[in-house]
């Protein structure tokens, strides 16, 4: 069975329901960006609350279903603007960047380019350094083109190496720049906004599989969690090579990513067992015949 | 603070004996900062990046070590202990026990812990300091529907039989009951039984029979030393089950016994109450089999 990599998807949002069917249609491990709830947070202890959250339950959560998670952290862009509040979760930061199992530092960048989102994005470049994790970069929905290329300025200025940057949600305007410059670009798949499946065919078709990402970015919106699977699965029908389809939907988030020390694909080709009761059934079977590991319905909780 | 210093000494060789130079080198380092630096934050990060440095190995101790642990603090049981949770443990240790700051960094590390920090940390409650002061922590704690977590606390743990009051223990066996978690590995479940939790415990029954589903043998544990008419018509039920555990925990409820009806009931049982006596059929073993057949 094929295996795929969502490798950015607000898990926080969606259902029981979801997760079933992406571990049904071969997701085996998915990132969720610390990223905003659709409403303005307004005490710190809100951020505090939800970062743990993204490493214990919504961890616990994933693996009831087979899925491994891991998470991003870090201050989006759009609440960079409550100043005051902003240099609270500042302080909150450096408590979860050394996680373990967290990837990036991310989802950060600009929204509407102010200079409060310009001073965070830069002092968590500087976190990213320090932590020695990738950076993952949320690119503006308005002003797009200018506000992805200021994105990559900045993380040069800040000498950050742009192999150790995933540049988000680019679409056919930003895609050339972004490689151009050595940085991976991610590319969303959201029914009626950014990228459909077919334009995104149409991209990996035209500039090749090397660093480019498919994510679904799945959130409280409507958008679909099974975009990256469905994709591989277009690409497929479109004559893409197989190995293009498991670079972009698996192999490339894993080598990014994984530049953290924090991912390995072992953690869902051989998860030890997180409870000394339950068996290790036939997870031997490696490359070729790869089998990652499913729980079964006897460890779900009930709540 | 002789118990302290043997405990460091104690983690200090099971960790020497099983950790990679490297992984000890660091910890080492790691525990002078915490004890040098006035501010929390050296002790944070130390405990967070330990997984980079160990593994979530679980650690096989030898029975000369498990008795040290338990000479050393009352029921210490690190025999399903991992690395990495070890390692954290040692560094928690070093933290400097003064009351007030103590507490301002364990809530902290408490409320930001991730699944595995959080699962080190409540395995460690007895060897904290200010222990009935963490009291409210640990029976938040069982409020956690992450098994890891609720493992930490209820299982190969002395804290919550030597600390939490009859209601909150009797919350405890019922929600291990409901998540079927073993009860053989809570510690003083048979000093702590008591009729409530018996009732309880029947009364559980009663509801999983009614939607149809199987009842946990280990739970007639619980029944076992206050058997009246209403527990010997569930064990009557529980004995006619086709399940063989279900039967030798029914047998095992009833044996201490001395009715006339649980008598006539355990009669037909010749065998299985043969292998009680012999010590073939124990508690353990029923709550080792189901979990086996579960897993």
């Amino acid at each position: 069975m094929e295996m795929y990599i969502d490798p950015h998807i607000h898990l926080v949002s969606r259902t029981t329901d979801d997760y079933e069917a992406m571990r049904k249609a071969g997701i085996v491990a998915t990132i969720e960006p610390a990223f905003w709830l659709g409403q303005p947070r307004t005490e710190v202890g809100s951020f505090k609350d939800y970062f743990s959250t993204l490493v214990g339950w919504e961890r616990f959560r994933a693996s009831q279903f087979g899925i491994v998670h891991y998470c991003t952290m870090g201050l989006n862009s759009k609440e960079a603007n409550n100043v005051a509040l902003a240099e609270q979760v500042m302080e909150l930061l450096p408590l979860y960047a050394g996680k373990e199992g967290v990837v990036a530092i991310g989802e950060i960048g600009y929204d509407d380019q102010t200079e409060a989102e310009d001073r965070f994005y830069r002092l968590q470049l500087e976190l990213a350094k320090d932590v020695n994790l990738p950076v993952l970069i949320h690119t503006p929905h308005r002003d797009k083109k200018k506000g992805t290329t200021r994105s990559m300025d900045v993380a040069e200025e800040h000498q950050m190496d742009p192999g150790w940057v995933v540049v988000d949600h680019n679409n056919e305007e930003t895609v050339k720049e972004v490689l151009d410059r050595g940085f991976w670009a991610a590319f969303t798949i959201y029914p009626h906004t950014k990228m459909g499946s077919e334009r995104m065919v149409e991209i990996v078709k035209q500039y090749g599989p090397e660093r480019i990402i498919v994510n679904s970015a799945a959130d409280w919106g409507i958008s679909d969690p099974l975009a990256v699977p469905k994709t591989a699965n277009l690409m497929r029908k479109m004559g893409i090579p197989e190995e293009h389809v498991r670079l972009t939907t698996y192999q490339n988030a894993l080598t990014v990513f994984g530049l953290s020390g924090q991912m390995d694909e072992n953690d869902w080709l051989k998860a030890p067992s997180i409870d000394q009761t339950k068996k290790l059934g036939g997870n031997s079977v490696l490359r070729g015949g790869q089998v990652p590991r499913v729980e079964g319905p006897a460890d779900r909780v009930e709540n | 603070m002789q118990t302290q210093t043997d405990l460091l000494a104690f983690f200090k060789e099971v960790l020497s004996s099983r950790a990679e130079l490297k992984a000890l080198d660091w910890l080492h380092t790691q525990t002078e900062k915490i004890i040098a630096e006035a501010s929390p934050i050296k002790f944070f990060l130390a405990f967070s990046q330990a997984s980079r440095f160990f593994k979530k190995e679980k650690m096989v101790l030898n029975q000369q070590e498990i008795d040290r642990a338990a000479s050393l603090v009352a029921g210490f049981d690190p025999g399903h202990w991992d690395l990495l949770q070890t390692a954290r443990t040692y560094l928690l240790l070093h933290f400097p026990q003064e009351k007030e700051r103590w507490f301002t960094a364990i809530n902290q590390l408490f409320e930001t812990g991730d699944l595995y920090e959080q699962q080190a940390l409540y395995a460690a409650l007895p060897l904290m300091p200010f222990q009935e002061e963490l009291l409210p922590r640990a029976i938040d704690g069982c409020r956690t529907n992450m098994t890891l977590i609720f493992d930490a606390i209820a299982l190969n743990n002395p804290y919550p039989s030597n600390y939490f009051p009859e209601a909150n223990w009797n919350q405890l066996v019922l929600k291990s009951i409901f998540m079927q978690r073993p009860l053989y590995r809570i510690q003083q479940l048979d000093e702590r039984r008591n009729p409530a939790l018996a009732a309880i415990a029947s009364d559980f029954a009663h509801e999983r029979w009614a939607a149809g589903r199987e009842v946990m043998p280990e739970l007639w544990r619980l029944v076992a030393p206050f058997i009246n008419e209403k527990f010997i018509a569930d064990l009557k039920k529980v004995l006619a089950s086709n399940d063989q555990l279900e039967i030798e925990a029914g047998l095992l409820a009833l044996i201490g016994c001395h009715s006339e009806e649980a008598k006539q009931l355990l009669q037909g049982h010749n065998e299985e109450v043969m292998a009680i006596e012999y010590g073939e059929i124990t508690w353990e073993k029923i709550g080792r089999d189901f979990q086996e057949k579960r897993g």
